[in-house]
């Protein structure tokens, strides 16, 4: 039983027809060829698919499409306004915290959560709130710099 | 040397494509018509089997192909080829490929693969290497004269003995006469996962009209893979077209042939259609690959004053099912069990042995973390026995310039007493513990390696400049997410005169990319590097020639720098685009090959017959870490950990970091965190959930040390450092632990419960 389903991504208005077992990762990816958001695990142990849903971080493969209904959706291609990178897009290439590449999508929007919540946050804050996804080349230390020189570079 | 691009920090090339999603993984390989694939996998460690019904998998609908490994014959491996695509009429390990589904849908792919039919006829299996070389054990693969290998893979017919290989110098016994102590110590390693986070994925097309196969792939290796599956089909290497995709994390794993043995058996019967595969998590962690684990015993003599006389080694590595990577990895590391010391008496033999688990194959390391972890925990045992401090016994034995490696190979470019000195003085080495506070207790350990890299290997490349100056790098060198790409742009940039961001670095077709031999053995920066400096002169060459036609000029008066023509004593002359179009009129583009082979170098003249051991450059790595462990609850924190490379030259300074803090985290994750739990062979903790890696919470301060000792052939004086960062890690956090607590842990991971127990004893 396909149902179908208007919501917001990246501000631009979507619909699709979703089976009621369809995931938001998979509406993201399958539906609407957003691959930017990437499954991991599948399981949400991961991290690696989390998206932001009304401003919050969610595991996209957690999520039912169908409960994703008329809500505000932001991937990592939506970050990008007009050509400019989002800050957080600039200080991770520029901090080098982007190795193999697979986790920044996820780690880029969790940092941006944190940052639309707490501009100043400290190295605990940050820890806390990327801790949800894995990285395993282990940028780690690069990231917390990346999102510390996104936080005081804001405004900017 | 002044140089423009090397030696700086230059922002990755592929980090834009990465943050803003636009990267396109295996996983993200989406083609017209594509079909997706699953795979029935064997719930037995060994069985026979004596019937597959696929009946029920043909009744889902949007079922395309359902095969088992009869209806696609072949056996591959890059060393020895012992290895079905899909099992055939035998299951040796759980997890193990038994049948395929390709269908118009995932879910119904798995749908159908659940409903095929399997009868099996249970066999004794062995899980421990230890069990496997008993007398009367089960064996794996009864005919191992049956399979095509390479010339220096003895076996040992009628047993699980999979190659054996031994290396002797000087005259061990007569050292161990001489020593005043002689210490025996057997250590274990444990296998761990690589968890990238992209699992393993392929797609492949199969083409009825020609036979021909395109892969795509993550793999780290194309131009080899490429050759393996030509060879394992009988078909020539062109009709195996390899193109690689971005790689989401691969440390080894993705260098040989895993989701491409499903995708391609399937492409084979879809008709045309492309078929992808991707694994599961659940997969990735069971059914892929895995650091070999081990048995190690060593047996060392000293002298009293800490000189190290003889060594003698036993190896015993646990190899799975199936050869994969493993006759090399093994046979590598032990060559290196010697560690970096000088030793005049040595003897080592090497047994790689077959058990009924999940294949274990290349892993960040390539058998030196293993054999480090049993050198370095010795030498912590030896120094406390002889009452020396572990830092003086190892600078008074390791090697120096001009010092010979163990087949008489002068060794070049050693910076090792440098990252000794350098990684202790930054943990405060030698400086009083702080005292106990409560349940916790502080102590600093200390561990030292070398690594050599495959020699000789050899590597292409092609540079193209366009008429208007834009420069193309064609590589086979794949960025697995080490820099790859932005090394070789600023090496490229640097020989020709132009800006990297001028230079893109397209992923590899192995239809077009000159050959590499690929991604592994911290290879790329010198191998295909030095390949790039040489093309780059060739072009640099042809771009002053042309200006000096166009400008009228003597071509030996004129340089290029960032872009821009020079005339020697006038200045700038014009820009390398403007002279190109003056040539180019009716458009053309400048094509040059560069070519490097480590064969042949004078650096590696070694002792009579034994050159085969050389290696064209060796890397060496010291870690030093403060660790905190709590005697109530077991649990060892990390706290500090320095980390001091040689890596000959930084091309890249912030790659070179990245290297070492991400390397230091999967090294502390592999020693505390990570352990397959098995039961009769299954993997029990196939989740990330169950299986821990480290996360960002786990992040102590690491400090990352850059040693420069300049390599005579190296580009730019550049060696390696993608592997040797995460050995040293286990036995420097071993030491740290029995600094803190007195307790010596000779079987990996270091854990609470072990912790625990040793503290009652």
């Amino acid at each position: 039983m396909k149902t179908l389903i208007e919501l917001s991504v990246n501000d631009e208005p979507r619909q699709a027809e979703v089976e009621p077992q369809t995931t938001l990762l998979e509406l993201l990816r399958e539906h609407l060829h957003l691959t930017g958001t990437k499954e991991g695990c599948g399981l949400g142990d991961c991290g690696t698919c989390v998206v932001l849903v009304d401003g919050m971080p969610v595991n996209s493969c957690l999520v039912l499409a169908v409960d994703v209904r008329g809500r505000k959706v932001t991937t990592i291609e939506g970050l990008q306004k007009e050509g400019r990178l989002h800050p957080l897009q600039q200080s991770f290439i520029d901090e080098g915290a982007v190795q193999c590449g697979f986790c920044s999508p996820a780690m880029i929007l969790s940092a941006k959560a944190l940052l639309d919540e707490n501009p100043r946050p400290n190295q605990n804050d940050i820890k806390q709130a990327l801790s949800g996804v894995l990285c395993r080349c282990a940028s780690y230390k690069k990231i917390i710099a990346a999102v510390q020189a996104a936080a005081s570079g804001e405004g900017e | 040397m002044e140089t423009s691009y090397i030696g700086k920090s230059v922002p990755r090339l592929d980090a834009l494509d990465k943050v803003t999603g636009r990267a396109v993984y295996s996983v993200d390989v989406d083609l017209p018509g594509m079909l997706h694939g699953a795979v029935l996998r064997s719930p037995h460690p060994h069985a026979r089997i004596a019937g597959i019904d696929l009946a029920g998998a043909w009744e889902v609908p949007g079922v395309r192909v359902a095969i088992t490994g009869k209806d696609f014959p072949f056996t591959h491996g890059g060393m020895i080829k012992d290895q079905p695509f899909i099992a055939i009429d035998r299951v040796r390990f759980v997890g193990e490929a038994v049948a395929a589904v390709a269908a118009e849908t995932e879910a119904a792919a798995q749908d159908a693969v659940a409903r095929i039919r399997v009868r099996y006829e249970e066999l004794p299996a062995v899980f421990d290497p230890k069990d496997a070389v008993a007398d009367g054990a089960p064996l794996l693969h009864e005919q191992q004269e049956m399979y095509v290998r390479g010339p220096n893979y003895q076996y040992v017919p009628g047993t699980n003995i999979c190659t054996i290989r031994s290396y002797a110098r000087g005259d061990v016994q007569a050292g161990f006469a001489e020593a005043d102590e002689v210490f025996e110590d057997e250590f274990y390693i444990h296998a761990v996962a690589h968890t990238p986070m992209e699992t393993h994925a392929a797609a492949a097309q199969h083409s009825p009209v020609d036979g021909s196969y395109v892969v795509w792939s993550a793999s780290d290796g194309p131009h080899r893979r490429n050759k393996e599956l030509a060879e394992a089909l009988g078909i020539p290497i062109n009709k195996v077209r390899i193109l690689t995709t971005d790689a989401g994390g691969g440390f080894g794993g993705k260098g040989t042939i895993v989701a491409e043995a499903p995708a391609v058996a399937l492409a084979r019967f879809a008709g045309g259609r492309p078929v992808r595969v991707v694994f599961s998590r659940e997969e990735e962690l069971s059914a892929s690959q895995t650091r070999h684990a081990a048995y190690l015993r060593l047996k060392t003599g000293v002298k009293r004053d800490g000189t190290l006389i003889a060594r003698s080694a036993d190896l015993l590595w646990d190899k799975g099912a199936y050869a994969s990577k493993g006759p090399e990895v093994t046979y590598r590391g032990a060559l290196t069990i010697f560690g970096p010391y000088r030793i005049p008496h040595l003897d080592v033999r090497t047994r790689l042995v077959y058990t009924n688990k999940q294949i274990a194959g290349a892993y960040r390391g390539f058998g030196t973390t293993q054999v480090t972890w049993a050198c370095e925990s010795q030498m912590d045992i030896i120094a406390h026995r002889l009452g020396i401090d572990p830092l003086e016994l190892r600078l008074k034995n390791c090697l120096v310039e001009n010092d010979k490696y163990i087949n008489g190979q002068v060794m070049h470019g050693v910076g090792l007493t440098e990252t000794l000195e350098r990684a202790s003085r930054e943990i405060g080495w030698g400086t009083p513990k702080p005292p106990a506070s409560g349940v916790l207790r502080r102590g600093k350990g200390i561990a030292t390696m070398l690594k050599g890299t495959q020699t000789p290997t050899s590597s292409q490349c092609m540079l193209t400049v366009s008429q208007d100056g834009s420069v193309t790098l064609l590589t086979s060198a794949v960025e697995v997410g080490a820099g790859q790409k932005t090394v070789l742009a600023q090496i490229a940039a640097e020989t020709i005169g132009v800006d990297p961001s001028s230079i893109i670095v397209p992923n590899c077709d192995t239809l077009r990319s000159p050959f590499d031999y690929g991604t592994t053995s911290s290879r790329v920066t010198y191998h295909n590097g030095n390949a790039v400096r040489i093309a780059g002169e060739k072009v640099r060459k042809r771009i002053l020639a042309i200006a000096g036609e166009i400008l009228k000029t003597d071509p030996a008066r004129l340089s290029l720098s960032r872009g821009r023509i020079i005339e020697e004593g006038v200045g700038e002359r014009a820009g390398l685009k403007e002279v190109l179009a003056k040539k180019f009129v009716r458009g053309g583009m400048i094509w040059e090959e560069g070519f490097y082979s480590a064969s042949g170098s004078p650096l590696l003249k070694a002792d009579q017959g034994l050159q085969a051991m050389s290696s064209i450059f060796w890397m060496f790595a010291t870690h030093a870490v403060e660790v905190e462990v709590d005697i109530e609850t077991g649990v060892v924190r990390v706290l500090k950990i320095a980390a001091a490379h040689d890596v000959g030259r930084a091309i890249n300074p912030m790659l070179c970091e990245q290297q070492i803090e991400g390397s230091v985290m999967m090294g502390l994750s592999n020693t505390l965190l990570e352990e397959f739990k098995m039961e009769k062979g299954r993997v029990l903790n196939h989740t990330l959930a169950d299986y821990k890696i480290a996360t960002i919470m786990d992040l102590p301060e690491i400090v990352p040390i850059i040693v420069e000792t300049g390599h005579p052939e190296g580009p730019f004086g550049a060696k390696g450092i993608g592997e040797p960062a995460a050995a040293p890690a286990a036995p420097a956090i071993a030491n740290a632990v029995f600094d803190a607590i007195g307790v010596r842990i000779r079987d990996l991971p270091i854990t609470p419960e072990k912790i625990r127990a040793a503290l009652k004893k």
